[in-house]
C-alpha cells in the first residue's frame, strides 16, 4: 500500500524586502519556471497543483481562484492548504501524500508571500482578534492587555522560549549572536536571500538595540517577499525527470495545543514554550517510516525553522540532533558550519529570509537541493539524508520531512 | 547600531493600484453560560479552576474543552492564591512619562493546583530584571470586585524560600 | 484506488445564529462522529480540517481549534477549500498508508460577519475588486443568464429546482429551518426579493452557522469498526480558469473532468444507470442543473426535464441540497454524509429507494470554479 515519493526539483524566487516589480501570481511563476528548468518536466507532466500562503498578509482570500492560469492549474486538480508558518510545509506534506496515495503521478508544490501588499502587523494582529475581543469582554484593562499581547506575537513567543531555554542551557547572547552570524554570512552564498551580509560580526549584533528581551534587533528574521516551488513524482518517474532524484521517506506535521491564553476552548498548556512536544513527536513519527533509529548519526544535514537564533537550538536538540542544552556548544566548535560535520541552515535560514508562507518550504526545498549537490551555498560534506523542518502557528505547529538519496527500506508501520 | 543592508533595485515594470483592505468587522461568539460560574466566584473572592474527571487536567482560566480526551469538563474545584512564574518577557516601549524605551514585564502566569498559563501583570511599574521563572506570587484582590477578570488586580511577588536556601546551602560548602 | 470506508459522521444542526461558540460547535462535531463510529479520541491518526481564516476572523484559524477537532498531539493540516476537499485529503492520507484513522471536519459561522463582504475578498485584486461589480450574486446571475440564453430554458424551470430542494429540506430534520418550506410554489420563488436579476433569494444559497465532522478509515480497518460503512470508491478534482468572461458559462469544463476522473477510479461507465442518488453543492438553483448536465446524468440543456425528485429516475439532493442549509466549509461534508446516510437507508423521511450508489460532490470560486466528485458505494448488490 502506498507510493515512494521523490522530489525531482526546486526552484525560487528572488527574495527581497519589496518585490514591487511583480504581483503575486507572477512572483509565484518565477519559482515555478525555475523549478522546470531544473528537471527534464514541462508544465504538462503535471498532474495536480498544490499551494498555499498565509491570506491575511496580501489581504486576498483563496487567490490560487484567480492565480489558476498563472501556477499551470488550469484544467487540473488543485488544492490548497495553509497552516499560517508551517504553510510551506504543509503544502510540501500534502504534495507527499498526493503521490503516496496513487491518486496523482506528478505533483507541484507551491507556497509564496508577498508581504509587502499588505501589512504584517494587520495579519499578526488578528491571530489573537478574537480572543482579545473575549478577554476584553472579561473586565481586561485594555492598556495592559496591549502591552501583554505586544510580547505575546511571534518575537513574544520567541523571547519566552529565548528566556526558558537560556535558563536551561545557561547560553548566553553571544550565542545567540554566533547562530546569526554563522546564517548571515551564509545567506550572502546564496543567490535566493534576503538579509546577505557576508562581514556582519558578533559585536555588532550585540550593539544593536533590544526588541523584545533578550532578543535584539539585528538578530530577528526581516520581512521578504518571495516564492518556492517543488516537483515530487513516483519512484519510476523520477529516474526520467532528473537524474538525482531525492525520497521523501518520511513526513510528519503535528500540532500541539495553542499558545495563546484564550478564554475559550483553547489556551496555554504549555507551561514551558521550549519544551516543544510537538516537534519531539513529529521526529519520532517521521524518523519512524524514514527507518532511522540514530539520527545523531544517520542525518547529515539540517534545514530548521528558526526565525529567532534560541530556536536553532531548541530545534536541534528535540529534532535529535545534538543532546539537550549542549546546541550552543556545537555552534562554538563550529560544528554546524557549511564545512563543518553537521552544517545547518546553509541557505541562510529563515533568520535571513522569511517570506512566512514559502519558508517552510523552502527548508524542504534546500534540504533536497544539497543532496542533488545542486544547492546555492552547497556543502563540501557528501549528503545522504537530510531533514526540513517547519514551525508555526503560535509555536504549536510543527512540520518535517525526512529526505534522501535512496527509497526508504520497507515500511512496516502503519496498519 | 549596524545599517542593514537591503537589496533595493529600480522596479519599473508596473503600476500600484491603490486597494483597502479591510479585514471586515467580527461579531466572535463565545460561551457565557460557563465562564459566568468561574466569574461568580471571582467576585466572592474565590479562585475556581475546571477540572476533567478522566485526566484530572486542572484549568485556570477555566477552558470549555479537554484536548487530550476531547471531553467538556464539568467539575470545578477550589485553587489556592498562590502561583508561579512559567515564563516572562519585556517589551521594550515608550510610555508616556519615559524618558527611553524601557522593558515592560510580561508573564504568563501557573495558579498553583492548575495545568495551564495565562498572560498576568505584576505591580504597576515592577522592576523587569527581578523576575525569574519559578517566582512565587499571591493574588492582589481588587478593592471593589465586580465579578470579572479585573478582580485579580495583580499578582503580588511574595517570599522566595528557595533563594534562602540556596544562599545556606553555598555558605555550607 | 483502494477503497477506502466512511465510519462515522456527525452534523450539528444548522441555525441562522447559533447560540455555541466555534470551539465548541467543532467540538461537536468531532465528537459525535468518534462517538457514531465508537471511537477514543487517542485512536485517531491525523485530523484534517476545513475551515477559512477569513470566514473564521482569525489568522491561522487551525491553531485555535486543536483541542476542539481533537488535533491535540495528532499529524494535523488544514484545507483551505470546501469540506469536500478536506475528505479529499483524508483519503489521501488513508491510501498512503501511514493513516488508520482520519478525522476530518468543517465548520463555520456566518452570523459572526457579513458573508457576502467577505466573498469579495476572492476577487481578483487589481482588476475585479477595484470596479466591485463581481460577486456571490452577479456571478450567480451571469452564469443563470448564459445557461438560460444558451439553451432556451426558463427562469420558471430554474425556480422548480429551488421548489424541490426547499420541500427536500423540509423532509430533513438537520436543513436550516428557514430553508424549510414544504408548501412552497414557484411564484413564490420568482416573487421573493431579487438579489440581482434573474437570481431572487429563494433561488439562492444563503449561509448560516454549522459544522459536519466524518470518520475514514482504510478497507480492513473499517470492517472492524462498524457493520456497513460506506466505501469511496472514486475522486475526482478540478479548476477551471478564472475570469468568467474566459468560461462558457452555461457548461462546467471542471465539473465534467472531475466526473470522468472518480467514474474512472469508480468503474462507471454509464452514470444513468449505474449512479442511485446525487448530492450537489449549488450556490444557485441553476448550477444544480449545469452541475447534473456535466455530470453526464442528461444531455446538455436538458436539465430541467431530468426527474430527479426523491421518488424520480436519479433523486438529486433529497435532503434539500445546498438549498436546504449552506455553511461554508462544512457544506461540502454535509453532502457526503447525506449520501451516507441515502446509502445506509437512514435517511428517515427523504429516504430514496435501494440507494446503493451515490455521488457527493463539493466546490469553490464563483460559478463553481473548482469542483470535487466522489463516488460512494453501499456493502448491498
Ligand atoms: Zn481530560
Amino acid at each position: 500500500m502506498g507510493v515512494q515519493p521523490a522530489i525531482v526539483s526546486a526552484g525560487f524566487s528572488e527574495h527581497a524586502s519589496k518585490r514591487s516589480d511583480v504581483n503575486m501570481a507572477e512572483l509565484m511563476n518565477e519559482a515555478i519556471e525555475d523549478a522546470l528548468n531544473k528537471c527534464n518536466c514541462t508544465i504538462d507532466d503535471i498532474d495536480c497543483v498544490i499551494n498555499g500562503n498565509m491570506p491575511a498578509f496580501e489581504g486576498a482570500n483563496i487567490p490560487e481562484l484567480w492565480m489558476t492560469d498563472h501556477i499551470g492549474a488550469k484544467n487540473k486538480p488543485f488544492m490548497r492548504v495553509t497552516t499560517g508558518g508551517t504553510t510551506g510545509g504543509s503544502v510540501a506534506i500534502a504534495a507527499y501524500y498526493a503521490v503516496a496515495s496513487g491518486l496523482y503521478d506528478t505533483v507541484l508544490a507551491t507556497s509564496f508571500e508577498q508581504q509587502s501588499c499588505g501589512s504584517t502587523t494587520v495579519g499578526l494582529s488578528s491571530v489573537a482578534l478574537g480572543e482579545v475581543s473575549i478577554y476584553l469582554q472579561l473586565g481586561y484593562d485594555f492598556e495592559k492587555l496591549r502591552r501583554n499581547m505586544g510580547a505575546g506575537a511571534a518575537i513574544g513567543i520567541g523571547a519566552y522560549q529565548a528566556i526558558n531555554y537560556m535558563r536551561r542551557s545557561h547560553c548566553t547572547e553571544e550565542d545567540l549572536a554566533r547562530v546569526v552570524v554563522q546564517n548571515r554570512h551564509n545567506a550572502a552564498k546564496n543567490w535566493w536571500t534576503h538579509l546577505k551580509m557576508p562581514n556582519i560580526t558578533i559585536e555588532q549584533i550585540l550593539e544593536t538595540p533590544y526588541i523584545s528581551y533578550p532578543l535584539r534587533f539585528g538578530m530577528v528574521t526581516p520581512a521578504s517577499d518571495g516564492s518556492c516551488a517543488m516537483i515530487y513524482t513516483t519512484e519510476e518517474n523520477a529516474k526520467k525527470f532528473t537524474d538525482t532524484p531525492v525520497y521523501v521517506n518520511g513526513v510528519a506535521s503535528v500540532s500541539n495545543e495553542n499558545a495563546i491564553v484564550a478564554p475559550e476552548a483553547s489556551g496555554c498548556g504549555q507551561i514551558d514554550p521550549c519544551e516543544q512536544l510537538s516537534a519531539t513527536i513529529s521526529a519520532k513519527l517521521a524518523y519512524e517510516q524514514a527507518g532511522i533509529s540514530f539520527p545523531e548519526k544517520e542525518i547529515d544535514y539540517v534545514e530548521v525553522y528558526s526565525p529567532f537564533p534560541n530556536q536553532e537550538f531548541m530545534w536541534l536538540e528535540r529534532l535529535g540532533l545534538f543532546e539537550e542544552n549542549t546546541a550552543p556548544m556545537q555552534y562554538r566548535e563550529g560544528v554546524t558550519a557549511l564545512d563543518g560535520d553537521l552544517p545547518v541552515n546553509c541557505s541562510g535560514g529563515v533568520n535571513s529570509t522569511n517570506a512566512i508562507g514559502a519558508s517552510a518550504m523552502e527548508r524542504v526545498a534546500e534540504a533536497a537541493l544539497q543532496i542533488m549537490g545542486k544547492a546555492g551555498n552547497q556543502s563540501p560534506k557528501e549528503i545522504h539524508t537530510a531533514i526540513g523542518h517547519g514551525w508555526g502557528g503560535t509555536i504549536n505547529l510543527i512540520t518535517l520531512s525526512v529526505l534522501a538519496d535512496q527509497p526508504r527500506r520497507k515500511y512496516k508501520g502503519g496498519i | 547600531m549596524v545599517r542593514l543592508e537591503y537589496i533595493k533595485k529600480q522596479y519599473t515594470r508596473t503600476r500600484r493600484v491603490h486597494g483597502n483592505w479591510y479585514l471586515a468587522s467580527y461579531q466572535y461568539k463565545f460561551n457565557v453560560k460557563r465562564i459566568n460560574q468561574c466569574l461568580e466566584h471571582l467576585r466572592k473572592g474565590e479562585l475556581v479552576g475546571l477540572k476533567c474527571r478522566s485526566c484530572n487536567t486542572v484549568s485556570f482560566p477555566p477552558r470549555l474543552i479537554c484536548p487530550k480526551c476531547l471531553k467538556m469538563p464539568d467539575e470545578w474545584v477550589h485553587l489556592r492564591d498562590t502561583a508561579t512564574v512559567a515564563t516572562f518577557s519585556g517589551t521594550y516601549a515608550q510610555e508616556a512619562g519615559d524618558t527611553e524605551p524601557r522593558p515592560y514585564p510580561v508573564v504568563a502566569i501557573r495558579q498553583d493546583g492548575s495545568d495551564t498559563t495565562w498572560l498576568a501583570n505584576l505591580p504597576e511599574g515592577y522592576d523587569f530584571f527581578k523576575v525569574y521563572v519559578g517566582m512565587p506570587l499571591k493574588v492582589k484582590w481588587a478593592e471593589d470586585k465586580k465579578g470579572d477578570f479585573s478582580d485579580i488586580e495583580y499578582y503580588e511577588p511574595i517570599e522566595d524560600p528557595s533563594i534562602e536556601m540556596n544562599k545556606k546551602e553555598e555558605a555550607e560548602k | 484506488m483502494e477503497k477506502v470506508g466512511i465510519v462515522g459522521y456527525y452534523q450539528v444542526k444548522p441555525e441562522t445564529d447559533i447560540q455555541m461558540s466555534r470551539p465548541e460547535m467543532i467540538f461537536y462535531a468531532a465528537r459525535g462522529a468518534l462517538d457514531y463510529a465508537g471511537l477514543k479520541r487517542d485512536d485517531l491518526t491525523t485530523v484534517i480540517s476545513a475551515t477559512n481564516d477569513y470566514y473564521d476572523g482569525k489568522t491561522i484559524s487551525n491553531c485555535f481549534t486543536v483541542e476542539a477537532g481533537g488535533a491535540y498531539l495528532k499529524d494535523e493540516s488544514k484545507v483551505e477549500m470546501d469540506g469536500a476537499h478536506a475528505v479529499n485529503y483524508g483519503l489521501m492520507r488513508c491510501l498512503s498508508g501511514h493513516h488508520k484513522l482520519a478525522l476530518v471536519w468543517g465548520a463555520s459561522q456566518p452570523s459572526t460577519f457579513y458573508y457576502s463582504c467577505i466573498r469579495v475578498l476572492e476577487n481578483d485584486p487589481t482588476f475585479d475588486r477595484p470596479i466591485n461589480l463581481l460577486n456571490d450574486y452577479t456571478a450567480a446571475a451571469l452564469g443563470m443568464r448564459a445557461y438560460m440564453n444558451k439553451f432556451g430554458v426558463s427562469v420558471e424551470d430554474i425556480a422548480k429546482v429551488g421548489v424541490k430542494n426547499h420541500k427536500n429540506a423540509a423532509k430533513n430534520p438537520l436543513a436550516w429551518n428557514e430553508a424549510q418550506l414544504p408548501d412552497i410554489t414557484v411564484e413564490d420563488i420568482l416573487n421573493s426579493e431579487m438579489l440581482s436579476n434573474p437570481v431572487t433569494k429563494l433561488m439562492h444559497a444563503l449561509p448560516c452557522d454549522g459544522a459536519t465532522a466524518l470518520v475514514l478509515a482504510p478497507e480492513g480497518l473499517a470492517k472492524k469498526i462498524i457493520d456497513d460503512p460506506v466505501w469511496i470508491t472514486g475522486v475526482g478534482l478540478c479548476q477551471e480558469t478564472y475570469y468568467l468572461g474566459d468560461r462558457d458559462l452555461s457548461i462546467s469544463v471542471s465539473m465534467e473532468k472531475a466526473a470522468q476522473k472518480a467514474y474512472k477510479l469508480a468503474g462507471i461507465n454509464d452514470p444513468r444507470k449505474d449512479i442511485d442518488v446525487v448530492e450537489l453543492f449549488e450556490h444557485s438553483a441553476y448550477e444544480e442543473l449545469v452541475l447534473a448536465e456535466a455530470l453526464g446524468l442528461c444531455e446538455k440543456g436538458k436539465g430541467s426535464s431530468l426527474s430527479s425528485e426523491i421518488n424520480g429516475e436519479i433523486p438529486i439532493n433529497p435532503s434539500g441540497g445546498n438549498i436546504g442549509a449552506f455553511t461554508p466549509c462544512a457544506t461540502g461534508i454535509t453532502r457526503i454524509i447525506e449520501a451516507v446516510k441515502q446509502i445506509q437507508g437512514e435517511a428517515k423521511g427523504y429516504q430514496v429507494k435501494d440507494a446503493n450508489r451515490a455521488i457527493a460532490h463539493g466546490q469553490i470560486g464563483f460559478c463553481a470554479q473548482n469542483n470535487i466528485v466522489f463516488i460512494l458505494e453501499g456493502g448491498k448488490r
